[in-house]
């Protein structure tokens, strides 16, 4: 069981290792695909390891942000909210250090829960995120890209500085990889963009709560239309549907004190 | 004195802080091999086929192990008190729990040995599942243990584990009130950081040394010698630093099987479970399911208590009968009710077996009694802490299994429980002591209760 | 690819994506780093990486080619321990001893970056560490005590692995 492991020295060479993706397993802080291999339950013919591949950097120009692939989680415990918030929230110091922004884009969803718990604040961004694969270099929007993420290497991932926002999480007895349930929440101009994470496979964007964003109870309720609840080890469908429209609720009037 | 009261730092302490001190999975061996399991998918199946040739053919496994293999196949947790056996140490035909173990593979690695286990060909049939120990009765209910739904071997044939004390029926007729309550535990897992595991080393002269984070070292040896058929000198066994158990390491879980691989291959073989087979399969704190009925009077005494018991036991026996035992003789908890009417059954499910914590089987009594005194207090718009220090045990009382109290603290607990809670007691209350019972605390339903007793 | 390993330089055979716990343990015979849970989750495999606490099972050994390794051994010894585990013999903060040495290693990177006695703040920087058995109440003052050098009245105040604790009735 002999496997080809491949650490590429640049970006460029990382791209081309990648080519359109096949076959490849891509390690980027290793949290996700150590735990599969621990457990034996993937098998591993060819790996990449990003981690000197040039991909983690925070850049600032103006009130544009970018973000490398492999930038750490530790990195962004500092940002604005609810980016900061929700990195915050994932799992524990030693985990933050090692898990990266683009491992969190592309976390499996394993048969029960919805991982990847920075998918929410980054929709509510408005993120866009530049990838290669297939057919190139693309740039989508997160939510875009989620639907469409197999075969494709994450590069880097951009969104503007928000005018305000914030996190709202179900609390935990103790650290988890992912949380049950958590909203994001957005506001720029005269719109407010909300997200959650636990409330479907990937993260979901909540168009429905944000019709109603003005009455933050109203729209709290209006966001069970946009989810897709089920019981899983960490919270079933019943409690999720009772919790959810409270941060939801939480979020719009913590925007609302905000701004 | 030098000891007493003193400070003493831990004689493992420099040990923990350094490294130094040694668990089972750090003990280290030349040649060893590593154990997976081959698991029950299912809840309650007949195996119709099972075949490892393929698995024994890989370069790399050095031991098949399955039912063929173990010269006593069933031996129980309580064989030793002469309780008959039912769990077969690996599934022969039927499986009743998802997780069972089927078969062991000794491969060089862990790789190796799982993909051997991936290799074993297994056919299931599967049959209807039981799950809620309320349903174990009805009529219809899936048969899932070849005793039927519950134990059947209590002293005397019994059924049952069943207490009675006084004269339940009289009691029920003199009560003002009457107050019952349904308390459902939940199981847990005893989630100790390491996981079961252990280390079996043929040794030269053709005995085995097993080193073993068991809690109950001479237990582990006599149950892995009766499953073996071998004299208990053939076996040494090295425990001593148990990484957490909380009672969920008194079950002898790994350590006859890794000896049947050990011997097969005549290896030394590790067998460490994974952080899922814990969750999974080890053994449980059982669920349970308590129905209290009490007669009351207005005043807060409780004159008898009729009492349903139903302890999840899961697949098989282990050490459920014992527990049920304990939970009966707890049944008043820290209190004195003289007329008594308990029965309480060891229910098989198809749920993963349960066993020991923490309080074995007295938990869950007491998590039921003590709801259920506050529910008393509540329905009678009583002080919680004054019904508890008029019915608490004191000096002279009896245990429903009739053992006279002469040392109980239930008073002082008591006491000092509201005080905590910053609570004023009635002057008759704070000053209540556990004195044999006299004037207003020794009503005429106690009174009776020391004349059947004899005191 | 090779790590420095409590400041000694060794080389690595095993294969590129074996974890760092398991060459630690089945490779180089560092066995203080414990396997609890193979998914990151119960701190137990705790080791620094180039100084900073890391998950040793979530680690590729390829991913860490040339990096520092520090684990508990690599910290003080049974006649030179460290401000931490003095404080944790001291202060009982170990029982069945199994999550300890890693809860060491999480307390050192804690004090090594100016961590406060604070118990909400160590709490926080103790948080991906599981204890089944202390309740955590004693790790936590043991790490307090450890920040502000205080120390604890022990009746012997530098016990060592070889001291025998007679009974009452003996002394």
């Amino acid at each position: 069981m002999s496997v080809d492991v491949l650490i590429p020295e640049t970006t460029d060479a990382a791209v081309e290792a990648f080519g359109d993706g096949t076959d490849i397993t891509v390690i980027a802080g290793g949290t996700i695909v150590m735990q599969l291999l621990n457990y034996r339950r993937i098998t591993v013919s060819k790996a990449m390891l990003l981690n000197k591949a040039g991909l983690s950097y925070l850049r600032q120009s103006d009130s544009t942000w970018t973000v490398g692939a492999m930038t750490p989680l530790s990195d962004l415990l500092g940002m604005f909210s609810p980016l900061g918030a929700c990195a915050a929230n994932v799992a524990d110091h030693e985990v933050q250090y090692q898990a990266t922004i683009g491992g969190n884009l592309c976390a499996p969803t394993p048969p029960e829960h919805p991982s990847g718990d920075l998918q929410g604040p980054l929709i509510a961004l408005g993120a866009t995120v530049r990838s290669v694969g297939a057919g190139g270099e693309r740039t989508d929007g997160v939510e875009e890209f989620l639907a469409s993420r197999a075969g494709r290497l994450v590069l880097d991932i951009s969104f503007e500085t928000p005018q305000a926002g914030a996190f709202a999480a179900l609390d935990r007895p103790h650290t988890r990889h992912f949380t049950a349930l958590a909203v994001s929440g957005v506001k720029s101009g005269d719109t407010v963009r909300l997200a959650a994470t636990g409330v479907g496979p990937v993260g979901v964007r909540l168009l429905s709560a944000e019709a109603a964003a003005g009455d933050p109870e109203a729209a709290g309720n209006a966001a069970l239309a946009d989810a897709v609840l089920r019981d899983d080890a960490l919270a079933s469908a019943w409690y999720r549907e009772r919790t959810l429209p409270s941060l939801v609720a939480r979020v719009l009037n913590e925007i609302k004190e905000a701004s | 004195m030098k000891v007493v009261g003193a400070r003493l730092p831990r004689y493992d302490g420099v040990g923990h802080v350094t490294g130094q001190t040694q668990y089972v999975d750090d003990v280290r061996v030349q040649g060893m091999l590593w154990a997976k399991a081959l698991r029950s998918p299912v809840h309650h199946a007949k195996i119709t086929h099972l075949d490892t040739a393929k698995a024994e053919a890989m370069s790399g496994v050095h031991a098949v192990v399955t039912w063929r293999d173990v010269p006593l196949l069933e031996y129980g947790h309580l064989s030793a008190l002469g309780i008959p056996a039912d769990e077969p140490l690996l599934a022969k035909d039927t499986v009743r729990y998802m997780g069972q173990p089927i078969a062991l593979v000794a491969a060089d690695d862990e790789d190796t040995a799982q993909a051997a286990v991936n290799a074993i060909e297994v056919k299931f049939e599967e049959l209807p599942t039981l799950f809620d120990v309320r349903n174990a009765f009805d009529e219809g209910a899936p048969k899932i243990h070849q005793w039927g739904n519950w134990y059947p071997h209590f002293e005397g044939d019994m059924d049952r584990r069943q207490i009675r004390k006084g004269n339940i029926e009289d009691a029920f007729d003199r009560a003002d009130k009457i107050i019952s309550g349904v308390y459902r535990p939940a199981a847990i897992e005893h989630v100790p950081l390491e996981t079961q595991v252990s280390l079996v080393v043929p040794e030269p002269d053709g005995r085995l040394t097993i080193y073993s984070c068991t809690q109950a070292l001479y237990f582990s040896l006599a149950v892995v010698a009766a499953h073996l058929e071998v004299p208990m000198n053939r076996i040494k066994i090295v425990g001593g630093t148990v990484g957490g158990g909380f009672g969920g390491k008194v079950d002898t879980a790994t350590e006859t099987l890794t000896a049947l691989a050990a011997m097969k291959a005549n290896r030394p073989v590790k067998w460490r479970w994974t952080r899922e087979e814990e969750f999974l399969v080890s053994s449980t704190r059982a669920p349970w399911h308590m129905e209290i009925i009490d007669a009351v009077t207005e005043d807060g005494w409780i004159l008898g208590r009729k009492m349903l018991t139903l302890h999840d036991s899961g697949a098989y026996a282990r050490f459920s009968p014992y527990g049920l035992t304990k939970h009966s003789f707890h049944h008043t908890g820290a209190y004195t009710i003289p007329n008594l009417h308990f029965d309480g059954y060891v229910v098989f499910t198809n749920r993963t077996p349960t066993t020991a914590m923490r309080g074995f089987g007295v938990t869950s009594i007491s998590f039921a009694v003590e709801t259920h005194l506050s529910r008393i207090a509540d329905e009678l718009g009583l002080d919680p802490y004054e019904v508890r220090l008029k019915n608490a045990n004191r000096i002279n009382d009896t245990s429903p299994n009739r053992i006279r109290y002469t040392d109980p603290s239930s008073v002082e607990v008591i006491q000092a429980l509201s005080e905590a809670a910053g609570g004023e007691l009635a002057p008759a209350y704070a000053g209540a002591t556990r004195a044999p019972r006299e004037g207003e605390m020794l009503p005429e339903h106690l009174i009776g209760q020391l004349k059947t007793e004899g005191h | 690819m090779n790590i420095v390993l409590n400041g000694v330089t060794v080389a690595i055979k095993s294969p590129p994506l074996a974890s760092l716990l398991t060459v630690l343990r089945e490779e180089l015979n560092v066995t203080s780093t414990k396997v609890g849970c193979e998914q990151g989750g119960c701190g137990a495999c705790t080791a620094l990486v180039n100084g900073k606490p890391q998950r040793t099972c979530l680690t590729p050994i390829a991913a860490v080619d040339g990096a520092s390794v520090t684990t508990v051994e690599g910290l003080g010894d049974s006649d030179h321990l460290t401000a931490v585990q003095q404080s944790f013999v001291n202060h009982y903060a170990a029982q069945c001893g199994f999550c300890t040495p890693a809860m060491i290693i999480a307390a050192t990177a804690y004090l090594e970056g100016n961590g406060s006695s604070d118990r909400e703040e160590i709490e926080e920087a103790l948080k991906g560490h599981t204890c089944r058995c202390t309740g955590y109440q004693k790790i936590v003052s043991a790490v307090a005590a450890a920040v502000a050098e205080t120390t604890f009245d022990l009746t012997v105040t530098t016990p060592s692995p070889n001291t025998v604790i007679k009974s009452g009735g003996q002394t």
